[in-house]
């Protein structure tokens, strides 16, 4: 069952709430795979009731009687938020995200909080303190990360909408390692009120679901102007599950010249290229961009978002809430044996980085020179987005991989989020689909769009989704 | 630029001065939480203010106005767009582990006051969060951590090195308290940590040509202390330099106990702040709109005040500078003026006044005399009511117990005899009592005249109208 | 980078690590930085560093008082506390 078969049924009183949840909450409890940190039955049934008996004022909102799962990263008030660490392990927040009650508002009921890398920290979900996620079309291979344990539980079909974030890759890899559609939306489309910050100025949450469909009516309940967030953005009021029906017409879509000098497998270039003829049959006109100047997009990722991870999560020092140290008899042994027993090893490497890449006589030619790469790549797109309407490009370098394997190879973990890091140093909107199987384990391409072009984006996904069945497969 | 008479033993004392005002905003910098003064405990904090994971902070527009006042009073520059950074360090009281601030776009820069006919510079001024208070006498073995002051929002107002005496200092500082006053952006209560002074001090030969190396002093706490600290500084660097031995670069506490100032621990490795631009903040622009909008609504600014005090009451500059020294005691005298006499109103505020203030170390809000009644003492002396004397007694009466003067007067009898009749009386009777100096006087012992008045006044308590004992007197002994 | 600079580090961002667990953390970062040092050859001094991708401006708030606060829930979800304040070791100043 997809989202929009899952939400007809509640239109229709095919199914209530409480029903949809029930069997959620069921399916949740056996879960094999590690994909929730905590589940809330309770709340959750409750919710649900209050919308079976309030009917018609939820029918018309975007999730109507929907169970959805959270990212632990977004803070629930009066039920924990772990942000998959240690440091959080019992912390329970005092108030709600924006994300979290803007999808209450719009009919949806958590059922569960998703697994996640350790602060939204790795690319393979095996950085949580509450352990590796599996992937659901084979429990020896990782989901991706950060956002591993949402997209598994779309893909496993647990709920049919999930959350992430987005902040260097962390939704459209692993809904491209799982099989699924997912979209980081345009920095500032949707409020970081409440989403525990790693890297603030690319942070972004986003949708997961089966298809475009599903992300669409999801993002709809998520984005929204948020006077509590000041990087929030006012836009014009879009509709994008309307948009999904309308016509955009022929476009300009930019494809990456030389492919083949990338390191990408050969299964995900023939993905990418069966993709192509898929675009050009739609009625698309394909323009080759030089992709190659981006890849430094990376060297600079790797500074900014450590620089700001190391002053953003300063704030854990066991002082006013989280994890402490036991026994510490003065200050500075509670700051460090804090800080050291609360993180794991990625965390406080990333943080270490991100001190270094600001402290004197490093700033510059660390922290400057990021940030002129990451002006150069926002430049580079503009130059991009004069000649095409979109672009088009494989998400992932290769399909899943094993549990353990590339934990032991850094730079090669840290490669992963190459083609996706980009549209995050730049603050573009992207949207990741399956596009292919080899092995019994999907591939996928994104494409990447203007500000605010969500609409397009989602348009265009759909569009492609109506005439493939690659976002049907299920493991 | 040495001058000559700030030397000491020969060096000259280079001075510049931090100072960081609280900004009497309703809510804090960054947070919805009110910002006041003497709450409970940790009740006037927000989860902003906590540093909760996921929380955001949104600029005060209050305090961006506050400081555009500042820069427009102190005719500095003010940003076309400011930028908010992080400075990075760990103290239990700073909840998010950097404190917001201003490095290199301040919302002022570039600004200068006149001190004594002096220009002092101020390098800058911006825009910050104060942090909370952690306290230690609670317990034995713990601190304990208050955040209601985390997020109020400070003026941070750097000058440049233009000081060169530690009462130049002081005056300078009076300035800028004057200034935040008058332009109600601040209490500039310096025991309750509203206004706070360091005070970077160095030495130099008059005829170097690059200043020497600097200390910086923390926590100064009052007025009184900025001259100590500073001057027991500079005679520390001296005793150093003469001895040939080099000052240190570093950040020096007062200890206003000891009347000293003492190297803070050094730790264990220099602190490194790793400043950057706030990535949940965006630039802020301001506009020339805006800043005319906050121009239209400034309140009178010192020296405006004093001129208008000369040419509408006809003050002397001397008398209008003294007035308008606080904006507390200006808005007093036009209180008191509205009905009484403007040239009696001021000789009383600037000498008896103020002299109890100063004897009580108190300003005029902490006393408990009003200008409604003030204004009323005025006019009792002025009508006759009471003599100068016994006025000054009816004041510090109100001073001490906030009574109504017509009150005091009445209930203790206070009011001037003017009757002739009653005053020829009690002349009649001193007279016949001393008819030997009597004697004395109308053989040509002129000064007896004022034994004969001392004695009417003794035998009235003062309340004799001294103007017509003058008279009655003159025409009983000619 | 070397021990000493480590260590620096180590204090600067209140992290501890034993001696002996040094060579690996300088190799892991080391590793981490060839990575990034890929970047040093790009001339780009003619580029104005970028904060914040949509470069947005003027977001204020109207200075009026809004109650969040939970005295009892704030200490409460704090490791330790008394009933007005967080408590930690004692500092000494």
């Amino acid at each position: 069952m997809n989202f929009k078969q899952q939400r007809d049924n509640f239109r229709a009183k095919k199914i209530s709430a409480v029903e949809a949840v029930e069997e959620s909450l069921r399916k949740i409890k056996d879960d094999q795979l590690n994909i929730f940190i905590n589940h809330f039955e309770q709340e959750a049934l409750s919710n649900a009731m209050h919308i079976d008996n309030n009917f018609d004022d939820f029918i018309a909102k975007p999730l109507s009687g929907v169970p959805i799962a959270h990212k632990d990263i977004f803070c629930t008030e009066g039920l924990p938020t772990t942000c998959g660490s240690k440091m959080l392990e019992n912390f329970i927040p005092p108030y709600d995200s924006t994300v979290v009650k803007n999808c209450l508002d719009a009919g949806s009921i958590m059922v569960a909080k998703t697994n996640m890398d350790e602060f939204a920290m790795g690319s393979s979900n095996e950085t949580s303190y509450f352990g590796a996620v599996s992937n659901p079309w084979n429990h020896d291979l990782v989901p991706g990360g950060s956002s591993g344990g949402a997209a598994a539980c779309v893909s496993a079909n647990l709920t049919t909408i999930s959350t992430g974030t987005d902040t260097g890759g962390s939704i459209r890899q692993p809904a491209a390692l799982c099989g699924i559609t997912g979209l980081k939306p345009t920095y500032g489309l949707v409020s970081r009120w409440g989403m525990i910050a790693f890297c603030s100025s690319m942070d972004q949450a986003g949708p997961f679901s089966r298809d475009a469909f599903g992300c669409a009516a999801l993002l709809d309940a998520m984005a929204s102007y948020d006077e509590k967030d000041s990087t929030s953005t006012k836009r014009q009021d879009i509709n994008f599950e309307e948009s999904l029906s309308k016509n955009f017409g022929s476009l300009k879509v930019g494809v990456i010249k030389n492919i083949q000098e990338l390191d990408i497998s050969e299964d995900v270039i023939n993905a990418y290229e069966t993709s192509k003829t898929v675009l050009t049959g739609l009625g698309h006109k394909l323009v080759e961009v030089d992709f190659s100047e981006l890849s430094s997009g990376i060297c600079s990722y790797y500074v900014i978002a450590p620089a700001e991870c190391s002053s953003n999560l300063s704030r854990f020092d066991g002082v006013k809430y989280g994890y402490r140290s036991k026994g510490e008899k003065d200050i500075a042994n509670l700051y460090m044996n804090t800080r050291s027993d609360g993180f794991g090893d990625e965390v406080k490497k990333r943080i270490l980085i991100g001190t270094h890449v600001l402290s004197a006589g490093f700033y510059d030619a660390y922290y400057l020179q990021a940030q002129k790469v990451r002006r150069m790549i926002k430049l580079k797109f503009e130059n991009f987005f004069k000649d095409v309407d979109l672009i088009f490009m494989p998400t992932t370098l290769d399909q899943a991989f094993e549990k353990n394997r590339k934990s032991d190879d850094p730079n090669r973990m840290y490669k992963e989020d190459l083609l996706t890091i980009p549209a995050n140093l730049a603050g573009l909107p992207a949207i990741s689909f399956p596009n292919g199987f080899k092995n019994n384990l999907p591939i996928a391409g994104q494409l990447i769009g203007k500000y605010f072009a969500e609409d397009l984006l989602l348009n265009t996904t759909n569009k492609i989704q109506e005439v493939t069945d690659w976002h049907k497969m299920t493991p | 630029m040495a001058q000559n008479d700030t030397l000491i033993k020969g060096w000259q004392p280079v001075i510049g001065l931090e100072v960081h005002v609280q900004l009497m905003t309703n809510t804090k910098l960054f947070s919805p939480a009110k910002n006041q003064f003497g709450e409970d405990a940790n009740t006037l904090v927000d989860l902003i203010d906590l540093g909760l994971p996921g929380v955001l902070p949104v600029l005060n527009e209050g305090a961006m106005k506050q400081g555009i006042k500042f820069g427009l009073a102190t005719n500095a520059k003010i940003a076309e767009t400011m930028i908010f950074d992080r400075k990075n360090y760990f103290y239990p009281d700073l909840p998010k582990g950097y404190q917001i601030t201003q490095l290199h776009y301040p919302i002022v820069r570039d600004g200068v006051v006149m001190v004594n006919g002096k220009k002092i510079r101020i390098h800058q001024a911006h825009l910050e969060e104060d942090a909370g208070k952690s306290m230690h006498d609670k317990y034995d073995d713990k601190s304990v951590i208050d955040l209601n002051r985390s997020g109020v929002p400070l003026l941070e107002i750097v000058s440049e090195p233009d000081i060169r005496s530690a009462s130049e200092a002081v005056n300078y500082l009076k300035k800028i308290h004057q200034i935040i006053t008058y332009l109600d952006i601040s209490d500039g209560n310096m025991s309750q940590g509203s206004m706070r002074c360091d005070a970077n001090v160095s030495i130099m030969k008059p005829e170097d040509k690059e200043f020497g190396t600097r200390a910086e002093i923390k926590n100064i706490n009052s007025f009184k202390f900025v001259e100590k600290a500073i001057n027991f500084e500079i005679k520390r660097q001296i005793k150093i330099l003469e001895a040939n031995g080099t000052v240190e670069q570093e950040t020096r506490l007062y200890d206003s106990i000891k009347d000293e100032t003492r190297s803070m621990r050094t730790k264990e490795f220099a602190n490194d702040y790793r400043y950057f631009p706030c990535p949940d903040l965006v630039p802020t622009n301001i506009t020339e709109e805006l800043i005319e909008s906050v121009k239209e609504n400034m309140d009178e600014l010192p020296e405006e005040k004093q001129d208008r005090f000369m040419s509408s009451y006809n003050l002397n500059e001397y008398d209008a500078g003294v007035i308008c020294a606080d904006k507390e005691t200006a808005n007093f005298f036009e209180k008191v003026v509205e009905n009484a006499d403007v040239q009696l109103a001021a000789k009383w505020i600037i000498g008896d006044l103020n002299a109890l203030l100063n004897k009580h170390d108190m300003d005029l809000q902490e006393s408990r005399i009003d200008a409604e009644n003030f204004s009323e003492l005025i006019q009792k002396i002025t009508d006759n009511t009471i003599s100068g004397k016994i006025a000054k007694e009816v004041l510090e009466e109100i001073w001490n117990t906030g009574a109504k003067v017509s009150e005091v007067i009445d209930s203790k009898g206070m009011q001037q005899i003017s009757d002739a009749g009653e005053l020829d009386n009690t002349i009649e009777i001193i007279l016949n009592e001393n008819t030997d100096q009597v004697n004395a006087y109308k053989s040509g012992k002129d000064k007896l005249f004022g034994f004969f008045v001392g004695q009417v006044m003794k035998a009235t308590q003062g309340k004799a109208n001294p103007r017509l004992v003058n008279e009655l007197l003159k025409k009983k002994l000619s | 980078m070397d021990k000493i600079e480590l260590k620096n580090l180590l204090f600067l961002a209140r992290i501890s690590a034993k001696e002996n667990e040094y060579p690996e953390i300088i190799k892991k970062l080391e590793n981490t930085f060839e990575l990034i040092d890929e970047m040093q050859d790009l001339d780009l001094s003619d580029l104005e560093p970028l904060n914040n991708p949509l470069e947005l401006s003027n977001v204020t708030r109207i200075d009026k008082d809004k109650n969040r606060n939970d005295k009892k829930k704030f200490l409460d979800n704090s490791p330790e506390s008394d009933e007005d304040y967080f408590n930690v070791p004692k500092i000494i100043e």
